[in-house]
């Protein structure tokens, strides 16, 4: 008899279903983002994650993105790990990632920069959002699926804040340490100093 | 009570008498099963919903994710979610086949069909769903129709599985494949023992709270334990036809999903 393969898989309906949730409410705050979609509808665009086992196809129809875990039919297929993807939308160009090696893509391009696009329209923390929310995924916590699943969403998260902050920080150096804030600020007290004692300086020589 | 225990699988006694089957544990005529189960879905139509949210602490949704997923659909296919009920595959397979696609809900049942429609209605899907009340023993469409057909739950109550199986069969196109979703055989025996205690003493207690109607979710946990095991229904989808078949456990194997194609 078959090999029990239903667990793992029922992961990748659970994140699918988290992320379906998650980007429609986020498309629904921001009016723009319904609207952004329809030049993509009936489009498929697939990813493979290197840290997640399987794959996640995104498609648009009837103004709602629909997450499914399949790759049978896309019209565009992306390969790449979740801290490319999650550090995507600050200020790089698809054809950088691909050119550096942390992205492949198969199929039409121009699917996934709409995509991009619109992903980058609606300036959305999607780091922080999609850890915050993976989470505290309400259901399925009850019995072994449940703990079984949990420790799965719990690993992924760590790993997705893991690799995204690593990336952030030492790759693009977009956010700084408190180490650098401390000499920023030290920085900033010393010139506010000098600032005001060549005020008082001034203020002398006008008398 | 009965217990599953001292029960046989069905697999086996629906071939035994050409006139008899099962409605759960009962042994009946063929055509009272028809009606009985007609009883039972119109009694629980309107609280299904809940109700299967509740009963399977909603992991039925993942498990339709999973058949969804497992459909290989695309825009412009035509489905056919057959005892489909309250359309909870209609409403996604809708979705994802666009408007150049369409989506067949037919059940047998008018009480189920018209929660469904209701449903689906109020969350804008109408372009291209049509609803149908048919018997999967004799379906009213031409041969070679369907790119994808799901039947969710719903292989169990039919009367005779191999007719029905067979009418699937005509009626998917040559390259499309066969999905159903339907409850099974637990792998390990301590999920069947916690599964069967489950089954027989909360679930009908759950239904009577409920849906205040204790007797159809008894009759609910007595058909899942009658139905075909997972290498009995795949083969009987070969017999009727169906190339490459295979099954995959989901939830520890107390649901299954089979795959087959036509070709
Ligand atoms: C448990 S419900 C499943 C509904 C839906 N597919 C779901 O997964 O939520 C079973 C459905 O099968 C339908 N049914 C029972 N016998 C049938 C038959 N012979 N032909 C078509 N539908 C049938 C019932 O009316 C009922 O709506």
């Amino acid at each position: 008899m078959q090999k029990v393969l239903g667990e793992p898989l029922l992961f990748a309906q659970a994140l699918s279903a988290a992320l379906e949730t998650l980007i429609n409410q986020l498309l629904r705050y921001n009016m723009q983002g319904t609207r952004a979609l329809r030049p993509l509808s009936g489009k498929t665009l697939t990813v493979q994650l290197t840290e997640l086992n399987m794959p996640l196809s995104f498609t648009i129809s009837h103004e709602k993105v629909h997450v499914t875990s399949s790759d049978e039919h896309y019209h565009c297929c992306i390969r790449t790990s979740v801290s490319t993807l999650l550090a995507f939308n600050k200020n790089q160009q698809l054809t950088d990632l691909i050119k550096n090696d942390q992205l492949d893509i198969q199929g039409d391009l121009k699917v996934a920069q709409r995509f991009a696009e619109i992903a980058q329209t609606l300036d959305i923390d999607w780091q922080s959002e999609i850890a915050k929310r993976i989470g505290d995924m309400p259901t399925y916590q009850l019995g072994r699926v449940g703990r079984s699943l949990r420790e799965k969403i719990n690993f992924a998260r760590t790993q997705i804040q893991a690799d995204a902050s690593e990336w952030l920080v030492h790759e693009q150096r977009l956010l700084v340490t408190a180490g650098e804030l401390a000499y920023f600020s030290r920085d900033v007290e010393q010139v506010t100093a000098k600032l005001h004692a060549l005020q008082q300086r001034l203020d002398a020589l006008n008398k | 009570m009965m217990s599953a225990h001292d029960q046989n699988p069905a697999s086996h006694t629906e071939r035994n008498d050409e006139s008899t089957t099962h409605f759960g544990f009962q042994t009946v005529d063929k055509h009272e099963k028809e009606s009985k189960v007609a009883n039972v879905f119109h009694s629980v139509a309107q609280q299904y919903d809940i109700m299967n949210d509740l009963m399977s602490f909603g992991i039925h949704r993942l498990w339709k994710r999973f058949t969804i997923d497992a459909s290989g659909v695309r825009p412009g296919n035509k489905v056919l979610d057959l005892a489909g009920g309250t359309g909870d595959l209609t409403a996604k397979f809708s979705q994802l086949v666009g408007r150049e696609g369409k989506v067949i809900l037919a059940d047998i049942n008018s009480s189920m069909l018209n929660v469904g429609r209701d449903k689906l209605r109020d969350k804008g899907l109408v372009q291209n769903i049509e609803y149908v009340q048919a018997n999967a023993q004799y379906l009213p469409f031409e041969d070679n129709t369907f790119d994808v057909i799901t039947i969710a739950f719903g292989l169990r109550n039919v009367t005779d599985k191999d007719m029905a199986l067979r009418s699937m069969y005509r009626v998917l196109k040559p390259g499309g494949r066969l999905l159903v979703l339907e409850f099974s055989k637990p792998e390990h025996e301590l999920v069947n023992k916690a599964y069967d205690f489950y089954s027989f003493n909360i679930l009908p207690k759950m239904g009577e709270i409920v849906a205040k109607d204790g007797d159809s979710y008894q009759y609910l946990a007595e058909s899942i334990r009658m139905h075909p095991d997972q290498e009995t229904l795949k083969s009987m989808m070969e017999q009727a036809g169906f190339e490459q078949t295979s099954f995959k456990n989901l939830t520890g194997g107390v649901v299954a999903l089979h795959k087959g194609y036509k070709f």
